[in-house]
């Protein structure tokens, strides 16, 4: 990657400024036009590098409580279709097929959050009826031990070399 | 009538709900934003910039900004669980949670009770992350990095009655 699309990613990914221009104020930073770094950031969320640019909320502060990891077992040669049907469902944030290993049977994976686990559990109990799958797990999640966005390329001048 | 309290004690209201719910997943990526902001919701820039900064203080917004796709970054994550005994949790969460790459982690219900994301710059970095873990603290975590991804959408709906307690 360029040295200037890692200093690009150094300065978005810090929170940016409550300022009347701030992608100029960005631009300053990193040395270049306003208009610059807004292409930047279309460029990057258009091809998917920035999944989203946006707040991050801190939903357990707004009453979004009841966070489930529910955790499904599916034939393998189902997983496709099952993962877009599940990821269909607007309550599903996160969907993903993982590996099973020695005890661990579950290979889909779905994050449902709720402002109560009834609704969760509902959720999940429309998902199981609009694929199929019977086997599964809801894990609430009781306690957020670590909660931090990942710094990229924290640069200590080793990365800079293009 | 009183405003809905939440658990941080700052009152939340209409305008501060509309803001929420239009800055995750909509934010305008404009020369002047907060004043584009100010206009679908006919209140000023100023007004907008205001709140922000209220609703960051107050703890309700994280971080605005760019959320990275860390593989297209060139970096390898990966979702891991250990099964902690009850006593060491404390414990075993401060040792997880001691690397910068480890983004999330989560006490959950059930056998394996303690989910943490790790990110790092490729896998033998991160493979090396996870080993470092089983050296200091005896259990060895469950690997389960993603196969196939299929969604990824954060877009919380933030709705009128907040506060209520919940059973989790």
């Amino acid at each position: 990657m360029p040295l200037m699309d890692k200093e690009l990613v150094r300065a978005l990914q810090r929170d940016i400024p409550f300022s009347d221009r701030p992608f100029a104020d960005i631009g300053l930073l990193v040395g270049s036009s306003e208009e610059q770094i807004l292409e930047s950031i279309r460029s990057l969320v258009q091809n998917g590098t920035i999944r989203r640019f946006g707040a991050a909320v801190r939903h357990r502060e707004l009453g979004i409580n009841a966070n489930a990891m529910v955790v499904w077992i599916v034939p393998e040669n189902r997983a496709e279709e099952v993962g877009t049907i599940m990821a269909s469902f607007r309550e599903v944030s996160h969907c993903y097929q993982r590996p099973t290993a020695g005890d661990w049977p579950y290979n889909l994976f779905t994050m449902l959050h709720g402002y109560t686990r009834q609704e969760c559990r509902a959720t999940a109990e429309s998902i199981s009826r609009a694929t199929g799958i019977k086997d599964y797990e809801l894990l609430f999640s009781t306690r957020e031990l670590k909660k931090s966005s990942m710094e990229y390329f924290r640069g200590n001048g080793e990365d800079e070399m293009t | 009538m009183p405003l809905p309290r939440t658990a941080g004690g700052l009152s939340l209201d209409d305008l501060d709900r509309s803001i929420l719910n239009l800055i995750q997943a909509h934010f305008p990526l404009v020369a002047e934003p907060y004043k584009a902001m100010g206009e679908e919701l006919r209140i000023s820039g100023e007004e907008v910039k205001a709140r922000l900064e209220r609703l960051k203080a107050g703890g309700f917004i994280r971080r605005l900004g760019a959320i990275f796709d860390s593989r297209k970054l060139g970096y390898a994550s990966t979702l891991c669980a250990l099964e902690v005994p009850e006593q060491r949790i404390e414990e075993v969460a401060g040792i997880v949670n001691s690397y910068p790459g480890v983004t999330h982690n989560y006490l959950r219900e059930h056998r394996y009770n303690m989910w943490f994301t790790v990110i790092a710059q490729g896998n033998e970095e991160l493979i090396s992350l996870l080993d470092d873990i089983e050296a200091r603290t005896g259990l060895k975590p469950l690997n389960l990095p993603a196969v196939r991804f299929f969604k990824v959408r954060v877009d919380f709906q933030v709705k009128g009655e907040i506060g209520v307690a919940s059973d989790g």
